[in-house]
């Protein structure tokens, strides 16, 4: 039944490319993937993805989840991922941090930050960027919502972006959508993280609850549905949340006195 | 108050330089006086010597005798462009006389030399051999000495350079000073002199003049794709390629403006060389003026550095890094030199200067040492500030159950720590301040900069020695890293900060 659909919007396609003179629009083709597939979140390059949070105080997971998106889309030939932000941003929102990149996964020299002063440059950079063909993913932040920024500037860059191959995710901040031009739309949550062995006060690793607003990227996968996600070395894991436990929240006895806090990994001292 | 110069008229009714002004007033009732601005003079005199490159690459101010008025330019290899050096120094001189000035000029082979013709003789143009004979006759004030030493030699009946030549060095060392002997032998040409130029030299150029001065910054460009096209070649025959490249505008009202680009790496594509000045041009478009027009441009490259010939053709194998370079070039000339940045590591614990942000373009080599211990936790995004909050937290060092970071409270249901990183005692100013936060020139001062500011050297506070981080997680899954400043019981109640968000 499926097939048979693809097959009709297939001739479609290449019916209206013949009228129009130009090549078949690779857009719906190679994103619908086969069951099963490994990296089962990796969207493939050349994608413009908006990745949305709640609020800004959860720019740690957006970032995150940005990231680990784009280490899937890094390879040999395209060894390079570009942070663009608004250098006014950077004490709001924090920067990219060299040691926290290698300790999420990411080799912090293939990370390169660009600071730009306003909305006309932090465009250019993002497109200069994806017009470079050893650039793996570009992530642009912004936290708020310029004019600048709409449905043609989007349109404008994923069809940029389609033609090179190189993916943008562009973490944005508040409830609000707009009209984007955007094939895939993630909504990321912070979520409570998992337990850590010897310590059960410890904050785990990082675990989002992420949603896919638009977009599909397999045939199962379409909009709508949710996944609470681990980030591990092996990349992105899926939480069961059936089997894991929600971690007691406010249970804390009274700490007797003579005890030191129970808190408290005792790592050895900077040395 | 005294005249410093006259001009013809003042001069015809009797006035001279070191005169009174009351005197000079008296005898011409209606003298038009102006306050002498030396700092402007220098500024203009100093641009204006900028524009004199045009005649050869070496350029400087000879600020000895007077911070502006003395011109010197080395045209060593450049008199053949002018004909000979006798034309040199009639265009020269010729150019400035039809601006209005009054100019002396001399060419000698070396500096001492010139400034003493161009001061006490004629205009004339000395060759090799004939330095002691010219210099003879001079006063001994041609030799750029101090108003000391030249009473004591007058005195002393030593009027003309002639007479110093043939005296007892030592003896003339111990009266007069070192000066006198260095001075002597500068301007003989027994020891070298070296110019400082103002604008540094470039061995590599493409130049062209205009016949009739241009000002669009488009024709500025074009004109530029084709100086590099030639500079490329002209590199390529020299198997050079070069990381910086400058563009000299020439004005017609005698200034010079500058363009200067860098890249990563060694290259003379030319058409990258355009792009990248194509680039640098877009961001100072507010600045260009271009006067009355330009009438030369000139191109030069500096950081030259062997570079072989590309491959091109069947097996070409495409070069990511390459690409990148470029972007980072592209970038860098558009955004500015500190937009485009990388993460250095540094050898220290202290985390705001673990990591160094430093410019793509211009990058440094890695210290081995200062790789980071993946032990331990470090958050993704830092603040370049630490911010303050306020927090709860069991005494002595309990992690932080709760807090208020920007007017919104937050309760903590994990935490681990505290992570102990002390100050470095191995350091002069042992002391763990906290960074200002970046100064935005848009960004008004905000209620939060205030909190922030610290004022350093402030006699009640101790040292901070040491800061406890915890990573604490929140009921909603937000993870942040906090530091408490000190420790309780000394005194003033520690502060705590937060400096960063963990994904």
């Amino acid at each position: 039944m499926l097939g048979i659909k693809h097959e009709q919007m297939e001739a479609l396609r290449a019916q209206i490319a013949q009228i129009e003179k130009r090549p078949v629009l690779a857009e719906g083709a190679s994103l619908v993937r086969q069951e099963g597939e490994p990296g089962l979140l990796c969207a493939p390059g050349g994608l413009l993805h908006e990745v949305f949070t709640d609020e800004r105080r959860n720019c740690g997971a957006a970032l995150g989840f940005a990231l680990a998106q784009a280490r899937g889309l890094m390879s040999p030939e395209r060894p390079a991922i570009l942070f663009v932000q608004l250098m006014r941003e950077a004490q709001d929102m924090g920067l990219p941090y060299g040691v926290g990149l290698k300790s999420f996964g990411i080799d912090p020299d293939s990370v390169v930050l660009t600071r730009v002063e306003n909305i006309t440059e932090f465009l250019w950079a993002i497109e200069e960027a994806v017009g470079c063909r050893a650039v793996a993913a570009v992530v642009a932040d912004i936290s708020s919502t310029p004019k600048a920024l709409d449905f043609t500037a989007s349109r404008r860059l994923s069809l940029r972006v389609q033609a090179a191959g190189t993916s943008v995710f562009l973490t944005r901040y508040g409830v609000g959508r707009e009209a984007s031009a955007a094939r895939l739309r993630w909504r990321v949550s912070p979520s409570l993280s998992g337990a850590v062995p010897f310590d059960a006060r410890a904050p785990g690793g990082p675990r989002w609850r992420v949603e896919l607003e638009k977009g599909r990227l397999s045939a199962a996968q379409r909009a709508g549905t949710d996944f609470l996600l681990d980030w591990t070395e092996n990349g992105f894991v899926v939480v069961d949340s059936s089997t894991e436990g929600t971690p007691a929240l406010a249970e804390r006895a009274p700490s007797p006195r003579a005890v030191p806090p129970a808190l408290g990994d005792r790592l050895p001292q900077a040395s | 108050m005294r005249l410093v110069a006259v001009d013809a008229l003042a001069a015809r009714a009797g006035l001279a330089p070191d005169q009174n002004l009351s005197d000079a007033r008296a005898l011409v009732p209606n003298l038009e006086a102006r306050e002498i601005d030396h700092a402007f003079l220098e500024q203009v005199f100093a641009d204006f010597a900028d524009w004199h490159s045009y005649a050869s690459p070496i350029v400087s101010v000879l600020a000895d005798k007077a911070p502006y008025g003395d011109l010197c330019l080395d045209i060593t290899g450049v008199a053949h462009l002018f004909g000979d050096e006798e034309k040199l120094l009639a265009t020269v001189t010729g150019r400035l006389e039809a601006l209005g000035f009054s100019v002396m000029g001399a060419i000698a082979p070396s500096v001492g030399a010139a400034w003493a013709l161009a001061h006490f003789d004629q205009s004339r143009v000395l060759g090799g051999g004939e330095v002691e004979e010219a210099l003879g006759p001079l006063p001994i004030g041609a030799l750029r000495l101090s108003e000391a030493q030249i009473n004591g030699l007058m005195q002393m009946g030593l009027k003309r350079v002639g007479q110093l030549y043939g005296r007892d060095r030592k003896g003339l060392q111990a009266r007069f000073g070192a000066s006198l002997i260095q001075r002597l032998d500068q301007a003989l040409g027994h020891i070298e002199e070296r110019l400082t130029p103002r604008i540094p030299v470039a061995e590599r150029f493409a130049e062209r003049r205009f016949a009739e001065p241009i000002g669009l910054i488009d024709d500025v460009l074009m004109t530029a794709h084709d100086l590099a096209i030639q500079l490329s070649l002209r590199l390529e025959a020299e198997g050079l390629g070069a990381q910086s490249f400058h563009l000299f505008l020439y004005r017609v009202d005698h200034k010079v403006m500058n363009l200067s680009v860098n890249a990563a790496r060694a290259t003379r594509d030319a058409s990258h060389i355009a792009r990248l000045f194509g680039n640098r041009a877009e961001r100072l478009v507010a600045e260009y003026d271009p006067g009355f027009g330009i009438d030369m441009i000139r191109l030069a490259a500096t950081s030259t550095s062997p570079l072989e010939s590309a491959q091109i053709g069947a097996f070409e194998t495409r070069d990511g890094a390459a690409d990148l370079d470029q972007l980072y070039d592209r970038m860098t000339s558009r955004l500015g030199p500190l937009a485009v940045v990388r993460s250095k590591f540094v050898n220290t614990h202290i985390p705001e200067r673990a990591v160094k942000l430093e410019p793509v373009v211009a990058r440094t080599a890695d210290d081995p040492e200062a790789a980071p211990d993946p032990r331990q936790p470090r958050p993704l995004r830092l603040l370049p500030a630490p911010e303050p909050i306020s927090v709860t937290a069991e005494v002595p060092d309990g992690p932080p159950a709760g807090m208020i970071w920007r007017r919104v409270g937050y309760r903590f249901v994990k935490a681990s720590g505290p992570e102990r990183i002390g100050a470095e005692w191995w350091r002069p100013d042992y002391d763990l301040d906290i960074p200002p936060p970046p100064q935005i020139p848009e960004l008004p001062v905000s209620n939060r900069d205030e909190e922030v500011a610290q004022p350093s050297g402030f006699s009640e506070r101790k040292p901070v020695t040491s800061r406890d981080y915890y990573v604490a997680e929140d009921d909603g899954g937000r993870r942040f890293w906090l530091f408490r400043e000190g420790l309780y019981g000394e005194g003033a109640a520690p502060r705590w900060f937060l400096h960063g968000f963990f994904s």
